[in-house]
């Protein structure tokens, strides 16, 4: 009823206080070094309105004089990109597109990180100005999005959990098991149109997860009998974890840097940059690092020559399930 | 552990706490983007709350309306729009020589999960001032002050005191929310989290647990905290008016 008065604030003094609270917590905000994440450095060109971006890039790049290129990618899919001990970006894509770029009159901005389902939506939005994410070519994403020529060959390898007794020899040896894969990767499409479709494996017993490593985790608990996953990244979690590789399924599959279909100019510098990387010999030298010198397992397909000027051809039977649309 | 398995060169727990720095700095920002959006929320919907209460016909039907869109929509369609459909730019602040560069994704987001809050928070506050009874704007109004006096003296004092369980629940769901910020490539908390568990996969259950005991203690201090609040301005017997 009436105010009180035993806790000596009045009402109005109340009121101002939390008056005052509220400013003075904007002021503490306005006040704070934080790195907002991001890129929260040089504050780039301020003077562009509307164009957003710390980068200094203007969306649109209409106006060619831009030479600074922004790149994109989705951590966490080692050894293409991931984080090292020092909480810094590395991986094969990483090292690959710096010696691309170096190769073109472009300059490499700082790494933007998003989810790999916002890549594409970023790079539409100008946010970003090439994806290098170990993204394959398909004919899905090419509706939206133009790739530079491929820079990497994988398949798909099917990953069980080691010393069990299922070990599958074929996709048809998975009916009826309860697959998984990562949203929106090749080896989700791949369960898409191979087996659930077919009715061989049940859209229940399909899982798909945020991230290969929590996958992988299910995989060893024994909660999901299989995963379909790129080749070099299995081999990876071969490696490290408890699960082997039961057999690689073949589908021809291109990784290409993800680019605007209008940046033509951008396509093309890239493509002479990735063609001057591997006449150089420091593709080589670049997977070599990352895979190790005797290449991976599987088909010598897997080596660079084969993969000169292989065209831009998506002759893989897989279609990824569309992202980003 | 299976003998094939590379020997890593910790232990998991020990690995996540030399890699606790690492995820404090995530949590730095998970508490930052808190802050920042529960003040834009409380700025925005407290007024909100009043004009759905007291409003002309044309206001109330504007804040109902903005309210409901926002209400509706998932947070991360929410942040995606923000940040990919209106572009949001950077923002640069000086004060007292210090200038700070928010960049773009934490502007998208501050405004994304600022404003759902608001919308929220309307609602906390309408129920609240609802809930005090109408004789009390009678008196006031018939001791002779205008409607806007009579609101801000003696409706708006009494539902801010009861509006603080509301705006505790508000608090902890926001701070959990912030972890949807890595759509747009914001590395807080969570995210900070999955790089950890990718370097060292066998740490998933390890990384995890440190990062629920981070939140839990957010959560915890902050409810402890308002209710402290909540107690300190309590009106004796106040709940019958």
């Amino acid at each position: 009823m009436k105010s009180n008065r035993q806790s000596g604030v009045s009402r109005r003094t109340y009121l101002k206080l939390a008056g005052a609270g509220s400013v003075a917590g904007l002021t503490v905000t306005a006040g704070c070094t934080v790195d907002t994440g991001g890129d929260g450095g040089d504050g780039g060109d301020g003077g562009d309105g509307g164009s957003g971006n710390d980068t200094g890039t203007d969306g649109g790049d209409g106006d060619g004089g831009n030479t600074e290129i922004v790149p994109g990618t989705a951590p966490g899919f080692p050894p293409f990109e991931f984080k090292d001990d020092s909480g810094e970006l590395v991986g094969f894509d990483i090292d690959l597109l710096s010696a691309v770029v170096e190769e073109t009159d472009y300059t490499l901005a700082d790494w933007e990180e998003f989810e790999f389902d916002s890549l594409i939506p970023a790079l539409q939005n100008d946010r970003i100005d090439v994806i290098a994410a170990a993204m394959t070519i398909t004919e899905d994403r090419q509706e939206t999005i133009a790739f530079s020529e491929p820079y990497y060959n994988a398949d798909q390898a099917i990953l069980v959990a080691g010393g069990g007794d299922f070990s599958p020899e074929s996709l048809d040896d998975l009916a009826g098991q309860t697959v998984g894969a990562q949203e929106g990767t090749t080896g989700a499409g791949v369960v898409e149109d191979e087996l659930v479709a077919d009715g061989d494996v049940q859209e229940s017993e399909f899982r798909t997860y945020g991230s290969y490593v929590l996958a992988v985790q299910d995989l060893e608990n024994g909660n999901v009998d299989a995963l379909v996953i790129d080749q070099p990244v299995a081999q990876t979690f071969a490696d490290q974890r408890n699960v082997e590789i039961a057999f690689v399924y073949e589908t021809g599959e291109r990784y290409g840097f993800g680019l605007r279909q209008d940046d033509d100019d951008v396509v093309s510098a890239l493509n002479e940059g990735l063609q001057a990387v591997r006449d150089s010999g420091q593709y080589e030298e670049i997977r070599n690092e990352w895979f190790g010198s005797d290449g991976e397992e599987g088909e010598s397909g897997n080596e660079s020559a084969g993969n000169d000027s292989a065209g831009n051809e998506t002759g893989n039977s897989s279609n990824s399930s569309a992202v980003g649309e | 552990m299976d003998p094939t398995v590379v020997a890593q060169t910790t232990g998991d727990w020990a690995f996540v706490l030399d890699n606790a720095p690492y995820l404090f700095v995530g949590a730095g920002l998970t508490i930052l983007l808190t802050v920042v959006s529960m003040l834009l929320g409380f700025l925005v919907g407290f007024p909100a709350g009043i004009v759905e209460v007291y409003g002309g016909r044309v206001s109330t039907f504007v804040v109902e309306t903005v309210g409901i869109v926002l209400r509706g929509t998932p947070i991360v369609v929410i942040l995606i729009f923000m940040y990919f459909v209106f572009s949001t730019p950077s923002l640069t602040l000086g004060l007292f020589d210090v200038t700070v560069t928010l960049s773009d994704a934490f502007i998208a987001s501050v405004l994304g999960l600022g404003l759902r809050s608001a919308a929220y928070q309307s609602q906390i506050f309408r129920g609240a001032l609802q809930s005090v009874d109408e004789g009390q704007l009678e008196a006031a109004r018939s001791v002779g002050m205008s409607k806007l006096e009579a609101i801000r003296h003696v409706v708006v004092p009494q539902a801010l005191r009861r509006s603080v369980p509301g705006f505790q629940n508000e608090v902890t769901i926001v701070l959990k929310d912030t972890s949807v910020v890595f759509a747009i490539g914001l590395a807080e908390l969570l995210t900070r989290s999955y790089d950890l568990f990718v370097r060292q996969t066998t740490a998933v259950l390890e990384v995890v647990l440190f990062v629920s005991a981070i939140y839990f203690v957010l959560t915890f201090v902050t409810n402890r905290g308002l209710d402290l609040v909540g107690s300190y301005y309590e009106i004796p017997g106040g709940e019958q008016a």
